[in-house]
């Protein structure tokens, strides 16, 4: 009987045990604790002022030195690191090592990756479930000079019949200072939250896709911008304002793609985004964005496009609140005649305390409607809910999955899906 | 049905201790100390920020002290006090939101490269008094002669109200 009893008493000790392990010391150990710290720190002390004596601190003090008047030139501004000494070999490699990172040669690549893998299955007729790669995202980052920089990103995307590798992003920027910084090339149009937020790596967005109208290959706005770009801040105190201004080729011929070697006519297209971080309220951000370009539609017609968006995120996780509106105005130029198509979303997730904060569970419900006299766009409407828990498995890389419920016309049935992802970055 | 009563009372004990584990204080978990004290390179141009300026400074949103002089960010690696501090009060994140921020702060080409990392005190001071534009946090017990020390929020570490300790 004992013997049966044993084992609950011994884990019921080794929980208490542990509770008590955990809990705040008591005020002596807090005195004792504050007292080592103290010593610690003395001792700290007196390691540094003994190195400081020593030959090798003055070479890295010389090596220091070098840094503070680095050459006219601009190609190497590299500091030589310091010699190994005999008996310090180990603390000179270290040293070696912090000043080497310091370094700072131009250009100065670095590249990262992206990938993700996914596992879907729909109830939706005439699809099979089944795995298939996500993109294959390459980030590069090369800083010029202290005040230039080139980014660029490119993916390489399954296709039945192999892979096709796109240039997503080839940007050359030159900063002036915090408010002036200019920069040429193809873009994530700068209209919204998310088409700037997260690009193309899926492990830098909560949820396994973006929304539908945000959606790389839609319609419904121009996620890439090919042109120039003005941005920086605005001063204006506490409200943390900021500006982006670009000029560019606008849609293409395939509305999905901007004019990547060349603007199909003789119309610029402009985008304007405002928004604000309140330094009072860290972590919201608002604001508010304009899109002007004249398009052509498939029926051969031209058409002035007006695209006007807000939106409203809180950008901690928890919890996490990010809520976008877009209203796409086409008018006709031959007739007149004005269509007016809405999209929004609002997604709100949370970042559970439990677990070292690894799971996140998520809600988006996203809408787009399109009017039957709409010309430019087939049509797009969506109304449709996605509910997932996303787990962080390390700081880089993580699990989610997702349940779905869509529906696109009023008259289509309701399609139900789960959806699983892998997404990493590397 | 008392065997039964005892796996389900065994289960139930171990992941009641499980959840203890989970849920307890960090053993990593600081003490609290001396006022971590924001230091510039002497020639930056500031001398007073509030703290949401720091925060400005530190979230890669204010990259230039004027136009000739770009920010030099600088951080203490995981486990100093300062760094904890830090993350706390300026980012207000854990380890691995600071570090998914810079990866997607790079990402969106809002900044070519994360806060330098720097492992010791010795080296902080060296290369804050070297570097130009350096900013860097340092316990204000070891701050030495031939750095600037920032008012933020118009006090200056161990005067009333400094909001980073």
């Amino acid at each position: 009987m004992y013997r049966r009893l044993s084992l609950p008493i011994v884990v019921i000790f080794l929980a208490a045990s542990s509770a008590w392990g955990q809990s705040p010391p008591a005020p002596d150990q807090t005195e004792q604790i504050r007292i080592l710290v103290e010593r610690i720190q003395q001792l700290e002390k007196r390691v540094s002022d003994l190195e400081a004596r020593q030959p090798a601190a003055a070479t890295m003090t010389l090596a220091v030195a070098k840094l503070s008047s680095p050459p006219a030139s601009e190609a190497s501004e590299a500091v030589q690191p310091p010699a190994p000494v005999a008996g310090r070999q180990q603390e000179g490699r270290d040293e070696h090592g912090t000043v080497q990172q310091l370094e700072t040669h131009y250009p100065s690549l670095q590249i990262r990756g992206f990938g993700d893998v996914d596992f879907s299955a729909t109830d939706q007729k005439g699809t099979n479930s089944g795995f298939n790669l996500g993109q294959l995202d390459l980030h590069l980052a090369s800083a010029l000079s202290r005040k230039v920089a080139y980014f660029g990103e490119i993916t390489f995307n399954a296709q039945p019949t192999g892979y096709t590798v796109e240039v997503e992003r080839s940007i050359i920027r030159y900063d002036f200072n915090d408010y002036f910084k200019i920069s040429f090339g193809r873009y994530h149009t700068p209209l919204g939250y998310w088409n700037t937020a997260f690009h193309h790596g899926a492990w830098l967005q909560t949820t396994i896709i973006r929304p539908e109208l945000e959606k790389f290959g839609g319609t419904f706005i121009p996620v890439h911008f090919v042109g120039f770009l003005a941005e920086g801040n605005i001063p204006s105190g506490g409200a943390g304002l900021s500006y982006n201004f670009g000029v560019g080729n606008g849609r293409g011929d395939i509305i999905s793609r901007p004019g990547d070697a060349g603007d199909n006519n003789d119309n610029r297209a402009w985008v304007a985004n405002l928004y604000s971080r309140p330094a009072k309220l860290y972590g919201l951000q608002l604001g508010a964005s304009v899109y002007r370009d004249k398009v052509k539609a498939a029926n051969g017609l031209n058409y002035r496009e007006w695209i006007t968006s807000a939106h409203l995120v809180w950008t901690k996780e928890s919890p996490e609140f990010l809520a976008e509106f877009f209203n796409v105005n086409h008018q006709s130029i031959l007739t007149n005649a004005v269509t007016n198509s809405q999209a929004f979303y609002v997604q709100v997730g949370y970042r559970l305390p439990w677990l070292g904060k690894s799971l996140k569970p998520y809600y988006r419900y996203e809408y787009i409607h399109t009017p039957l006299s709409e010309q430019v766009f087939t049509n797009l409407d969506l109304s449709g809910s996605t509910l997932g828990l996303r787990y962080d498995i390390t700081n880089y890389a993580a699990f989610k999955m997702e349940y779905r419920n869509t529906r696109r016309l009023e008259t289509d049935p309701r399609v139900n899906g789960l959806f699983f992802q892998t997404a990493f970055t590397f | 049905m008392n065997l039964n009563y005892k796996r389900v009372l065994t289960t139930f004990c171990l992941l009641a201790s499980l959840v203890m584990v989970l849920q307890s204080p960090s053993a990593a978990q600081t003490s609290r100390g001396a006022d971590i004290a924001v230091v510039v390179h002497p020639d930056t141009p500031v001398t007073d920020l509030s703290l949401s300026e720091v925060r400005k400074v530190f979230l890669g949103e204010r990259q230039y002290w004027n136009s000739k002089l770009p920010v030099v960010l600088m951080i203490r690696a995981p486990v100093a006090r300062e760094r904890d501090v830090v993350l706390k009060v300026i980012y207000q994140m854990s380890e691995a939101q600071f570090k998914q921020y810079w990866v997607a702060k790079i990402f969106r080409a809002e900044a070519a490269s994360p806060p330098k990392i720097v492992y010791s005190n010795d080296m902080q001071y060296e290369l804050v008094s070297a570097l130009p534009g350096a900013i860097a946090f340092i316990d204000a017990r070891n701050v030495r002669p031939g750095l600037k020390v920032l008012r933020v929020d118009g006090h200056l570490p161990g005067e009333p109200g400094y909001p980073l300790r």
